[in-house]
């Protein structure tokens, strides 16, 4: 299709008044050169498609424009190999906002660093591999190499005067360049992902109990991503999902065994403050780790709590207990109604639990006798000895009155 | 080991990098008569091994060596005889067509002593004495050592070399240098030719271009380089349309050639073209050495007689030589700052060293009658192809010396240029190597014409397509229209009481046919009819001068009482001639615009106008509102 002029005019309304003017049927445009007065000058893409039309189109706008159409077609099925060619693991490009490249490098402890590396696809989950690819991808467009000579302000003294006025152009190719060091380093990236700022975001969205009432939540698909989120923070892997509604009774307990002794690597080192490297006290510098150490430990029980709330949120929300709780019931009355008799070897707990406490009891009330029994003897012996004493004084005083 | 002696001095070749995907494999070369300057396939331009964009057209013998450019002219001080410049005007021509009077300064052209009527260049040179032959066997003898047999002295012979060879060996060079920096072999390369060169011309410099060994895909005149570039869409502007008239102002060393395109959305074509051989650069330079000729002699009390210099005066030839190599920095000084530039040779003449200085104004001054003589072949050529001087819409200039501020203040002032006529000045484009700089403008055209020829396959359809870029192909020779078509939008506002409309042309006049031009604007509408109503016209376009007695400045600023003269300002202006065709129908996609500005509440369309008129003259017009279900109207006008 020929390139469109878009002319910055707007042109005002037709006066109602107007009346289309009636155009003389013989009416044509007036004769132009004649063939050869005027010589193209053979050059340029424009002379190109001149020669293909007049050439190989006999002058047809139409047959010029499919030719041209499938010509892209197959350059760009041509660059499609090229690029099914080259295997960048998923990367992929993803656009980069004005915000995004607007970032400061000094404020790198907030920029998001898979965003910077084009990877918030994955986050979390982007392989060494990955963030290889994606940063090598980064480096080649926004090297600063790269941007050297496009300044558009070329009219200006300074460049003129070969002053390389963009000096924060390399700005985001520094934003670049700290992503790929966080990320590759193990320890970092496990402390920038405790933090990563799309978790928190999601963090903030999950639902309270008293929310989780008022708008009568489905249990199932509201709660279930919300323990997916948190399962990278595990361990253990993998990590029991939440299930369905049809789960078995070990599957449910397994989750909220597992949930309730959560081992998690999240720490919260990312969000120190910066112990102050200028000054040199040291007291200064302890107080400070104390500090991040105090409120690290602070935000790890933070978190600890928040996770065994929402466990508990859940196991009191959760449908399927009242299912079990029901289920056990209904067993338990079944057990108590049809004692069958052919069943007896089997002893059921409950009347494990019952033969125990028979057991207990039995027990106990032989103590109580034994008690009663050694009471009676100590009161004898206690009474034998008093009759003694007795005898022995009125022997004596028998004596003395002798 | 001992059959195969070590020689001094040797090392294996480099194996050569891998070739660097996107670049193709060509080049573009702006081969002038005083400076070439070359380009790769995105038109980017290379530097040679000097570090030099604007490579001299010199060659110059010392002894064994050979140099090649700008260390050749060098050389035209203490070596002039051995120094060749200026060949390239003399490819093609016979002995006897070369006037004699020519190049003193440099080697001089004889008769080569074989060829009949051939014009050569008689250097001294020292032969290298042949190597020593290996040795043929050193079996039974016992080697004494392994270095090798000293070469003897080189004898001093003399070489002729034709005006061919010359360009062969320049061309070959500018390839390597082209190659070094690419690091793969060069396949084929653009190279331009003055426009006045003749078919015998055009034909040596194909065989010399060759005979260096390059693939040569074109050779383009310097007007169809220029366009090429201008075309392209690194070349913008703020008021450039693609729809223009181009003014090329080239200020070679040795002639002006002036060229008025019509380039019509990147086809252009010549309206009239003119070169001027006996103005030039060389004037200029000629003019400035004598000012520092004149300071240096009121300086020092030495004399000093130039341009030229007595013949029987080595020492004021040698200055004015070296005067001649000093003032090239400068002239570039003098282009890229507003300031002074200096001048500074050492022992100019008896031992003395000279450093001068001179500011733009003075400058300006020395090299006026050169720019009034340019001026005034410009308003001879806009004469001759009578378009009016309001009517050029872009001036481009080409050549080291178009790099000066003056001429171009000049020219708009002389000519009586359109204020906001485009200049690279006008858009600051004219240093820094930049698109817009008119020392590479030649190269850069050559190269994407270069990239252009070499992106076509080897098919039959791709190989006429190929054929077709030749010079004075039938292909080239096209129909144009003589007046503008367009839409005239009725209303009754007050600039456009003369046409009764807004007036929006669509084929402009010179373009090349068929044409197609698709152009999209907003359109108002009232609320209550959605009217949308136009009329297609044919019109022609003329120039209504008017002359206004300037106001006069409020307080009398200076005593002096000069007359006020009448200015002649120029306005455009469009008359009817024949109504093609009218449309009237309702819009359908009409939205409001909402907001704050001052178009707020009221009713626009989005319009698309396409005007295809056919080689026979027929015109195809379809109106439609941008977007899906909007109302399409077709008119046709038959053919004539």
């Amino acid at each position: 299709m020929a390139a469109v002029q878009v002319l910055p005019v707007a042109t005002p309304p037709v006066p109602a008044s107007y009346k289309s003017p009636s155009v003389p049927s013989s009416s044509r445009i007036s004769a132009p050169h004649p063939s050869g007065h005027r010589t193209l000058l053979p050059v340029g893409p424009a002379y190109l498609n001149h020669l293909r039309l007049s050439l190989h189109h006999a002058h047809s706008f139409s047959s010029l424009d499919k030719h041209l159409a499938a010509e892209r077609e197959r350059l760009a099925a041509l660059h499609g190999d090229d690029v099914a060619a080259e295997d960048d693991l998923g990367v992929g490009d993803e656009k980069e906002t004005d915000e995004l490249l607007n970032l400061d490098p000094k404020e790198w402890k907030k920029q998001d660093h898979y965003a910077v590396l084009g990877l918030s696809h994955l986050r979390y989950k982007a392989t060494a591999d990955q963030i290889k690819i994606a940063h090598r991808k980064k480096v080649l467009k926004h090297h600063p190499d790269k941007k050297a000579g496009t300044n558009k302000d070329i009219s200006n003294s300074l460049y003129l005067a070969g002053i390389n006025q963009n000096t924060n152009d390399d700005a985001f190719f520094k934003c670049i360049q700290k992503a790929h060091e966080v990320l590759t380093n193990s320890e970092k990236r496990r402390q920038f992902d405790s933090v990563d700022p799309l978790f928190l975001e999601l963090e903030e969205d999950i639902p309270s109990l008293t929310e989780f009432k008022a708008k009568n939540l489905d249990f199932f698909k509201t709660l279930g991503p919300v323990f997916e989120l948190y399962s990278r923070f595990s361990n253990r892997q993998p990590v029991p999902g939440l299930g369905h509604i049809d789960s078995t009774k070990a599957e449910v307990e397994g989750f909220y065994d597992f949930w309730y002794n959560f081992d998690s690597w999240r720490s919260f080192e990312w969000l120190d403050k910066e112990v102050n490297e200028g000054s040199d006290s040291r007291d200064d510098k302890r107080y400070t780790e104390k500090k991040n150490k105090s409120e690290r430990a602070r935000r790890k029980k933070e978190d600890n709590v928040k996770l065994r709330g929402l466990v508990d949120m859940a196991l009191g929300l959760d449908p399927r207990i009242k299912r079990i709780k029901q289920q056990e019931k209904e067993a338990r009355e079944a057990k108590k109604k049809g004692v069958t008799p052919g069943a007896p070897a089997k002893k059921t707990k409950q009347q494990e639990e019952e033969e125990k406490k028979k057991a207990e009891e039995e027990a106990k009330k032989r103590e109580e006798e034994e008690k009663v029994v050694r009471a009676e003897a100590k009161k004898a012996k206690a009474a034998a000895a008093n009759a003694a004493k007795k005898a022995r004084r009125q022997a004596r005083a028998a004596e003395e009155t002798a | 080991m001992a059959s195969t002696p070590a020689q001094n001095g040797r090392a294996d070749t480099p194996s050569r990098p891998a070739p660097s995907s996107s670049l193709p494999p060509v080049v573009g070369i702006n081969f002038g008569n005083s400076y070439a300057s070359i380009a790769e396939g995105l038109a980017e331009s290379i530097a040679n091994e000097d570090g030099e964009r604007q490579i001299a057209c010199a060659i110059s013998f010392h002894g064994e060596e050979m140099y090649i450019g700008n260390q050749a002219k060098q050389q035209l001080v203490k070596n002039s005889k051995n120094t060749i410049t200026g060949f390239r005007n003399l490819l093609g021509k016979k002995f006897s067509e070369i006037p004699q009077s020519e190049h003193i300064s440099s080697a001089p052209v004889i008769q080569h002593p074989d060829l009949p009527d051939t014009a050569a260049y008689k250097v001294q040179v020292l032969q290298p004495a042949p190597s020593p032959l290996p040795p043929a066997s050193n079996i039974g003898t016992p080697a004494a050592s392994h270095a090798p047999t000293p070469r003897s002295e080189p004898t001093p012979t003399e070489r002729i070399l034709t005006v061919s060879e010359v360009t062969s060996i320049f061309l070959k060079s500018l390839v390597q240098s082209a190659e070094d920096f690419l690091g793969k072999a060069i396949q084929g390369a653009v190279i331009t030719v003055p426009a006045t060169f003749t078919d015998a011309q055009r034909a040596a410099l194909q065989k010399a271009a060759s005979d260096a060994g390059i693939n040569v895909l074109q050779l383009l005149d310097d007007a169809a380089a220029a366009a090429a570039t201008t075309t392209t869409p690194l070349w913008t502007g703020e008021n450039l349309r693609p729809d223009r008239t181009q003014l090329l102002v080239d200020v070679g060393c040795s002639a002006v050639s002036l060229t008025l395109l019509s380039v019509r959305e990147g086809l252009s074509y010549i309206l009239a073209s003119s070169s001027i051989p006996d103005i030039g650069a060389d004037k200029i330079d000629d003019k400035l050495i004598k000012f520092f000729a004149t300071d240096f002699t009121k300086k020092t009390k030495i004399p000093l007689t130039v341009c030229p210099a007595p013949a029987n005066s080595p020492a004021d030839q040698r200055a004015e030589a070296k005067l001649r190599l000093a003032i090239e920095h400068t002239k570039r000084t003098i282009s890229a700052s507003p300031g002074a530039a200096t001048c500074s040779v050492e022992s100019l003449k008896e031992g003395m060293d000279y450093t001068g200085s001179v500011n733009r104004m003075r400058f300006d001054m020395l090299a006026s009658p050169i720019y009034a003589s340019v001026a005034s072949e410009v308003v001879k050529l806009l004469a001759s192809a009578a378009v009016d001087s309001h009517d050029v819409d872009e001036v481009v200039y080409i050549g080291g010396t178009g790099s000066l501020p003056g001429l171009d203040d000049r020219l708009v002032l002389e000519v009586g240029l359109r204020e906001g006529v485009e200049t690279p000045f006008a858009r600051g484009t004219v240093v820094g190597g930049g698109v817009g700089d008119p020392t590479t403008i030649l190269a850069r055209g050559c190269a994407y014409q270069a990239a252009l020829i070499d992106s076509l396959s080897d098919s039959s359809e791709e190989k006429e397509l190929k054929e077709a870029f030749t010079r004075g192909h039938k292909a080239s020779d096209v129909k144009a229209t003589t007046k503008t078509l367009g839409v005239l939008f009725p209303n009754s506002l007050e600039g456009n009481k003369e046409l009764g409309g807004t007036w929006i042309p669509i084929v402009y006049k010179e373009t090349a046919l068929p044409v197609r031009r698709v152009v999209q604007f907003d359109a108002e509408l009232t609320e209550a009819s959605k009217r949308l109503a136009f009329e297609v016209w044919e019109v022609s376009e003329g120039i209504r001068v008017e002359k206004i007695v300037p106001p006069a400045p409020s307080p009398p600023s200076d005593e002096d009482d000069e007359e006020l003269e009448e200015i002649e300002v120029k306005y455009r202006v469009v008359t009817k001639d024949t109504l093609l065709g009218a449309v009237d129908t309702q819009a359908k996609l009409a939205v409001q615009t909402k907001g704050k500005s001052k178009d707020a509440g009221k009713w626009f369309t989005t319009v698309e106008v396409q005007f295809v008129v056919g080689i026979k003259g027929d015109v195809e017009v379809e109106v439609s509102e941008k977007g899906e279900g909007g109302v399409v109207e077709r008119l046709h006008v038959s053919s004539l």
